[in-house]
C-alpha cells in the first residue's frame, strides 16, 4: 500500500544524494538558469507594468464617448449593441462612474486615497470602444463625429497618436516576452540536460545494476528527474529574489523621476500566485530538460 | 511443471559479416526447484542464454516462456517485474565497487518499494545466508573474490526470487571455495529457489547436488539429462545432516 511512498522517499533521498556528490555542477547549473530566468522575468515584470501604465492613463481605448448624467440606460444598450455590430469595433463596454472611480484610484496607486469619500457620480459614465486592429484612423474619427451627435452623448474623447505608440510600446514588450520565453525555456532545458548527462555517465553501473534487479524506469529515471526540477525551482526563485530586490531598489526612483508617467505605487512586483507559477515554470522546464536527458543516455 | 522453457531458440549477435551464431535450435525446460547446472566450454552461449531469460536479449527465433509466460511478448513496462522474480549472478558480480555489501544488497530490495527498516533487515539475512557479515563497512572494491561473489548472490536472493541464474559463480575460485559456493547456491535452492549454473567447469557437477545438467557446445544442447533419468546414485547429499536430524528426533 505504501510502496509507492518508499519508492517516492528512495527518489527523493537518491537524487539528493546525487546532487551533493557534485555540488559544483548543481551550483554553476542553478546560477546559469538564474540568470536566464532573471532575464525572462525583468521582461515579463516590464510588460506588466506596462499594461498596468497604459490601462490606467486610458491609452488603451482608442475611443470613449462620455455620456451625458441623465443617459437613458436603455438607449446607452442600444447604442453598445450597434456598435458591437461594425466589423471595424473589437468591443464595446458601457463603464459605469462606479468602475470609472474605482480605475482612477488603481491608476493613481497610492495616491488614490486623496478619492476616498468621493461620489462617484461626479464622475460621467461612458462607452468605451476597441477598434479591430489595422482599422483605418479615418474610421475612428468618422465614428467619433457620428457619435457625439447622438443626444446620450456629452463629449467624445479620440485618442491620439500617443495611444498607437503605446500600443506598438506594449505589443514589442509582449512580442520580447515571449520570445525570451521560448529562448530561456529552451536554455534551461540545455542547461538541465547537460548536468543530467553528467549525472547519468558518473551514475552508469548504478543504472544498470537497477535494471538488472527490477527497478521500473519511474524508479531509475526518478532521482534524476527531481534533480532537475529542483535545479530549475532553485533557479527560479533564486531570480525571482534578485528581481524583487532590483524592484525593490529601482522603483522608487522611477516612480519619483518620471512622476509625470508613474504615479507613486502605480509599479508592482508580482504577486505571491504569480512568483509561486514562476518557481513552477522553473520546476517544469527543470523536469522536461531532465525527463528528455535521462530518456536519452540512460535508456542507450 | 517446467519453471524456464526454452522452445527451438535461436539467437545471433551482430549483423553481416560480424554475424556470429549464440544459440541454435536450443529447447530445453528447467523444472521447478531444481539445481541444473548449463556446462560448456567458452563461447557455447551459456550466458546468452541467461541473458534471454532475463529478456536483456531477444531471440531471433523461438520461445522463451518463464513460469508459463512467454516473457518476449512482455510490455516494456513488465520486465522489470519478470526481473524481481529472477535473480542473477554475473560473472562479473556487477557490484556498486563504492557501496558496502549491506548497501549493494539493499539496491535490490529498496526497488521492490521496502520500508527502510524492512530493507535492511532482509539485507541482513540475505548476507547471513551467504555467510558474509552484515556489518562490514568495507566498499565493495576492498573485498577479495569469494567474497564480492557472495555479495553478488546475496543481492540476487534477497528478494526471495523464484529462479536464481548464477553465471560463472565459480569462475576463478579453488575447488575449496568453488564447493562453498555450490553449497550457498543448494541452500538457496532448499529455500525453494530454482537455481541454473551456468558454468565451464566439469568439476562442478561433482560438487553439486544436481537435479539436471544441460551441455551446450556451439550454442546447440548436446546432452541433457532431466531430472526424472537421473539416477539415486547422480543425486549427491541432497538430505544431508541438517535433514536427517530432525526425522532421527521424530523416530
Ligand atoms: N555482445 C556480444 N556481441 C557479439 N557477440 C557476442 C556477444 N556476446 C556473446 N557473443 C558471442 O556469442 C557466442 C556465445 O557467447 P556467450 O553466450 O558469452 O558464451 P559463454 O557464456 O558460453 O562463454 C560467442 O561466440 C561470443 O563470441
Ligand atoms: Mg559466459
Amino acid at each position: 500500500m505504501l510502496r509507492p511512498l518508499y519508492s517516492l522517499a528512495y527518489i527523493i533521498a537518491r537524487g539528493g544524494r546525487g546532487m551533493a556528490q557534485a555540488p559544483a555542477v548543481q551550483l554553476l547549473a542553478v546560477g546559469t538558469i538564474a540568470v536566464c530566468m532573471l532575464l525572462l522575468g525583468a521582461v515579463v515584470l516590464a510588460w506588466s507594468n506596462a499594461q498596468g501604465v497604459v490601462r490606467a492613463w486610458g491609452l488603451d481605448v482608442p475611443i470613449t464617448a462620455y455620456l451625458v448624467d441623465d443617459a437613458d440606460p436603455e438607449l446607452v444598450e442600444a447604442t453598445v449593441r450597434r456598435l458591437r455590430t461594425l466589423p471595424e469595433v473589437a468591443d464595446a463596454e458601457r463603464v459605469s462612474p462606479e468602475q470609472a472611480l474605482r480605475r482612477l484610484s488603481e491608476g493613481l496607486g497610492e495616491d488614490g486615497e486623496l478619492l476616498d469619500g468621493l461620489e462617484p457620480s461626479v464622475l460621467p459614465g461612458s462607452i468605451e470602444i476597441h477598434l479591430a486592429p489595422g482599422t483605418d484612423p479615418d474610421f475612428g474619427r468618422a465614428l467619433a463625429e457620428r457619435l457625439d451627435q447622438q443626444p446620450i452623448v456629452d463629449e467624445v474623447a479620440v485618442a491620439g497618436a500617443w495611444a498607437g505608440r503605446a500600443h506598438d510600446l506594449l505589443q514589442t514588450l509582449g512580442d520580447l516576452a515571449l520570445g525570451a520565453g521560448l529562448l530561456v525555456s529552451l536554455a534551461c532545458m540545455a542547461i538541465v540536460w547537460s548536468t543530467i548527462r553528467l549525472g547519468v555517465y558518473a551514475r552508469r553501473a548504478e543504472i544498470q545494476i537497477l535494471r538488472l534487479v527490477g527497478g521500473t524506469r519511474r524508479f531509475v529515471h526518478g532521482p534524476f528527474v527531481f534533480e532537475g526540477m529542483v535545479q530549475g525551482s532553485l533557479g527560479a526563485a533564486l531570480a525571482m529574489g534578485i528581481l524583487w530586490l532590483g524592484f525593490d531598489a529601482v522603483h522608487p526612483f522611477l516612480e519619483r523621476g518620471l512622476s509625470m508617467v508613474f504615479a507613486a505605487g502605480a509599479l508592482s512586483f508580482f504577486t505571491p500566485t504569480q512568483v509561486g507559477l514562476g518557481i513552477a515554470f522553473g520546476a517544469s522546464l527543470g523536469l522536461l530538460g531532465a525527463r528528455a536527458a535521462v530518456a536519452h543516455y540512460a535508456e542507450a | 511443471m517446467a519453471i524456464i522453457e526454452l522452445t527451438n531458440v535461436t539467437m545471433n549477435y551482430g549483423r553481416g559479416p560480424r554475424r556470429r551464431s549464440a544459440l541454435r535450435g536450443v529447447s530445453i525446460g528447467v523444472p521447478e526447484g531444481a539445481f541444473s547446472v548449463l556446462l560448456g566450454p567458452s563461447g557455447a552461449g551459456k550466458s546468452t542464454l541467461l541473458k534471454l531469460v532475463l529478456a536483456m536479449e531477444r531471440p531471433e527465433e523461438g520461445t522463451i516462456r518463464v513460469a508459463g509466460r512467454d516473457i518476449h511478448r512482455l510490455r516494456k513496462g513488465s520486465i522489470p517485474y519478470l526481473r524481481r522474480n529472477v535473480g542473477v549472478v554475473f560473472q562479473d558480480f556487477k557490484l556498486l565497487l563504492d557501496a558496502t555489501p549491506m548497501e549493494n544488497v539493499a539496491l535490490a530490495l529498496q526497488v521492490l518499494g521496502m520500508p527502510r527498516r524492512e530493507v535492511r533487515e532482509r539485507a541482513a539475512s540475505a548476507l547471513c545466508r551467504v555467510e558474509l557479515d552484515p556489518r562490514i563497512r568495507r566498499p565493495a572494491r576492498c573485498l577479495s573474490g569469494g567474497e564480492q561473489q557472495r555479495v553478488a548472490i546475496a543481492r540476487a536472493v534477497a528478494g526471495d526470487p523464484a529462479i536464481l541464474l548464477a553465471d560463472e559463480p565459480t569462475g576463478n575460485l579453488d575447488p575449496r571455495l568453488t564447493q562453498e559456493i555450490v553449497d550457498v547456491l543448494e541452500g538457496i535452492r532448499r529455500r525453494g529457489t530454482t537455481v541454473l549454473l551456468a558454468t565451464h567447469d566439469p568439476l562442478v557437477l561433482d560438487l553439486a547436488p544436481l537435479t539436471q545438467q544441460i551441455h551446450l557446445e556451439h550454442g546447440r544442447v548436446v546432452t541433457l539429462t532431466d531430472p526424472t533419468e537421473l539416477s539415486e546414485d547422480d543425486i549427491p547429499e541432497i538430505l544431508p545432516a541438517s535433514w536427517a536430524g530432525p526425522a532421527e528426533a521424530v523416530a
